[in-house]
């Protein structure tokens, strides 16, 4: 029970970190880290995968190398590299938590790029060539004919990507951003002898947001499949 | 301007951690494999209790962070274990094998490598689970027909397809299981990305340091990629079929 | 693909150096703001207070000391050890007040103001697993990544089995968790660790010590009107008390884990006790 009393005297700085007095940390900087970066991730996601299924020739293999960077390398690497390098490297100095923000997105949207290509090559080819006749441009069929479908179908791996952003936020601890992983650890280092439930919550508050949004993305996906049995 | 390059010494530490990287990967994708497949077989399992079991397994483990995971099995755990067993644990107990001693894993590399496995399988089994669901019907149907039992069903005909379907996403996890290494050097153990640090701190080459330690890593998914280019085109079904 | 971008990269680094010529003593004054660097998880230096969430400590008093006399706001950055460095050299922060030792390999880098706490590196150990020297090397000793220990560890005793971990707390909880049989640090700094344990008489820090350090503030390269400029600063908080007033409040009789001061600022070493 003495377990216990150490998550009640240290819940709020868990939960929101000091704010209202100082910053934000603890789960509510974890959820806005991700929520940003998810945001971030699907714009940029949706951007990149577009280009995917438009380009062709050497633009396209310039692309896929950079996508197969980005996904060859650990998130923990990036976040070093844009953290620490780039100011060293190019003098580019941006602030607090935005490297961490950009590490997060463009690995996340460098996986959904894909994943938006894959999903605009699947709708059939009758599509493209019903919407040309009607006299709509390149432009005008992507954006009113098959992104609308593309992204409906797409809209679980959306979520999805959002729950392993939520999980890579735990890796901004390497550059001492206060979310609830560092401040689980700062907890547990100070109290010294109880990581046990420190770490036990640390992770239930994780698999609540996680599991929730897992929920969540099972039921747009099985929604998505009522609305349209020719899919399934 | 000339760039200073990482001196012999600093490169040996690199490559041993590249080998630690490696040697980890290997072992958590050979036995996540294993379980996945128990896990997958788990899920669609006839009794309730087991279907459960893994499903609540499945959820805890793919709804938390790996960091916190292996916090918990570094840091933590050892507190829920009788003393004796991390004492146990902790003593070197050399096997002699034929002349050859092979050295004791250190608490770090146990709980690095159990811990990425525990996590690594939620996801494989779900890959091996969507590879059986992908085998048709009928398959079911004409291995039932033609006598055999379910465990030889299983072996023989289900699973064998199961995993040329899952093949191309399970290499997916498998570079996963090589990335994800990278955050035991949070609990100690002397990986890629814990000498690349060690390196650093060492030259202050932050650049160079970072810089191989992310070849080592794109090299490895790269090897990873053509290995899995291959399997898939020897177990490529003929056309037609 | 990938070397030709190194060779971009080294090239704008190359630019970039050249142009970074600013004096950083008036950024921070036209900024009103002084970034410092601070342990977050090792009492006294640096750590969160249990009340108020905040990062307080030894190093932070020393850095609230300069802001003050900047006659600007202070803003402190979390960090472990290994982070220091790079901190200072992406330009994340102005200055680290981090428990940082000078070494001459550091001070190529980076440069230092004179030291203003020293201390040995002294090691904690359970009771009776670390008697003498010799014995460190048959031991697995925990510390921390991108310290003087790990380097003085690993050129005196070749032998010992060193594990690296970010933070100090980590190799505690290692060390509780018998993972590592012993783990080095300042000595300072382990005696307010021994001070802090629930079950302080199972352990214990035998009386050597491998090296002295030195600890002063990390400026970033070449800004020497700031180094000049922290320089006076420390020595006017020894002349008027504020420097002994500083250690009293975490080392006094009155704290958990009372030191004596051997070293004042301006001294070459530790006094002899």
């Amino acid at each position: 029970m003495e377990a216990l009393e150490v998550i009640h005297a240290n819940l709020d700085y868990l939960l929101w970190g000091t704010w209202p007095d100082g910053p934000l940390g603890g789960a509510a900087l974890t959820l806005v880290l991700s929520v940003v970066s998810g945001l971030a991730s699907a714009a940029g996601g949706l951007l990149l995968g577009v280009l995917l299924a438009v380009l062709r020739g050497w633009s396209r293999q310039v692309l896929l190398l950079v996508l197969g960077f980005l996904r060859a390398i650990p998130v923990l690497m990036l976040i070093f590299w844009v953290y620490f390098l780039l100011p060293i490297l190019f003098g580019l100095n941006v602030p607090g938590l935005v490297p961490v923000v950009c590490a997060l997105s463009l690995i996340s949207a460098a996986y959904l790029a894909h994943a938006v290509s894959a999903g605009i090559a699947a709708l059939p080819q009758g599509q493209w060539n019903a919407a040309y006749s009607l006299g709509l441009t390149r432009w005008q069929v992507l954006r009113y004919v098959i992104l609308p479908q593309a992204l409906r179908m797409m809209l679980p791996s959306f979520v999805n990507q959002w729950i392993t952003l939520i999980k890579d936020t735990s890796l901004a601890y390497v550059v001492g951003i206060n979310e609830l992983s560092t401040v689980a650890s700062q907890v547990s280092n100070r109290v010294m002898i109880h990581p046990v439930p420190v770490f036990l919550f640390a992770g239930l508050v994780y698999f609540v947001l996680c599991a929730g949004l897992s929920a969540l993305a099972s039921y747009l996906g099985r929604s998505h499949q009522h609305a349209s049995p020719a899919m399934v | 301007m000339t760039v200073e390059l990482l001196a012999p010494k600093y490169l040996t530490w690199m490559a041993n951690g590249l080998l630690m990287t490696a040697w980890i990967a290997v072992i958590a994708i050979v036995f996540s494999t294993l379980a996945g497949f128990t896990l997958a077989l788990a899920r669609d399992a006839k009794k309730p209790v087991w279907r459960l079991l893994a499903r609540c397994y499945t959820l805890v483990f793919r709804n938390t962070p790996l960091l916190i995971q292996l916090f918990f099995w570094y840091f933590a755990a050892p507190n829920l274990l009788p003393e004796n067993t991390m004492l146990w644990l902790n003593t070197p107990h050399p096997l002699n094998l034929a002349g050859c001693t092979l050295g004791w894993p250190s608490f770090e590399f146990l709980a690095g490598t159990f811990g990425l496995t525990l996590y690594a399988t939620a996801f494989v089994a779900e890959d091996i689970r969507s590879g059986i669901r992908g085998v048709p019907k009928g398959q079911y149907e004409a291995a039932a027909a033609s006598g055999l039992t379910r465990w030889q069903m299983q072996r023989h005909v289900i699973l064998p397809q199961a995993l040329r379907h899952a093949l191309s996403p399970l290499f997916g996890q498998y570079m996963n299981i090589v990335k994800n290494s990278s955050l035991t050097m949070g609990i100690g153990l002397a990986e890629l990305s814990y000498t690349s640090r060690q390196v650093e701190a060492a030259s202050f080459l932050t650049f160079q340091a970072f810089g191989v330690a992310t070849l080592g890593y794109i090299g490895l998914i790269a090897i990873l990629d053509v290995l899995a280019r291959q399997v898939q085109q020897r177990v490529a079904l003929p056309a037609g079929n | 693909m990938k070397i030709k971008t190194q060779v971009l990269a080294l090239l704008l680094l190359g630019l970039a150096s050249g142009v970074a010529m600013a004096d950083k003593l008036d950024d921070i004054k036209k900024a009103g703001v002084l970034r410092v660097a601070a342990f977050d998880g090792n009492p006294p230096f640096g750590f969160v207070d249990e009340k108020t969430h905040k990062i307080i400590g030894l190093d932070v008093d020393y850095a609230q000391e300069v802001a003050k006399r900047l006659g600007v706001k202070l803003e402190i950055v979390p960090t472990n050890p290994a982070n220091r460095i790079p901190l200072l050299t992406a330009n994340k922060v102005d200055l680290v007040f981090a428990n940082f030792t000078i070494t001459p390999e550091r001070a190529k880098v980076i440069d230092f103001s004179v030291p203003y706490f020293a201390s040995g590196q002294q090691f904690l150990a359970r009771k009776g697993a670390l008697k003498s020297p010799d014995q460190i090397a048959s031991l697995r000793v925990g510390a921390d990544k991108g310290t003087t220990m790990e380097a003085t560890l690993r050129e005196k005793y070749p032998n010992a089995t060193v594990v690296l971990y970010d933070d100090t707390p980590f190799a505690l909880t290692a060390l509780r968790n018998g993972n590592v049989q012993a783990i080095t640090q300042d000595g300072s700094k382990l005696v307010a660790i021994l001070g802090n344990l629930p079950d302080k008489d199972k352990y214990e820090i035998p009386g050597f010590s491998i090296s002295e350090e030195l600890e002063g503030v990390g400026v970033p390269k070449g800004e020497t009107r700031l180094v000049a400029y922290l320089n006076d600063t420390l020595k006017d908080l020894e002349k008027n008390g504020t420097a002994s007033k500083i250690y009293d409040r975490w080392f006094g009789p009155d704290t958990k884990a009372p030191l004596p001061r051997l070293f004042k600022i301006g001294d070459a070493h530790i006094r002899a006790q």
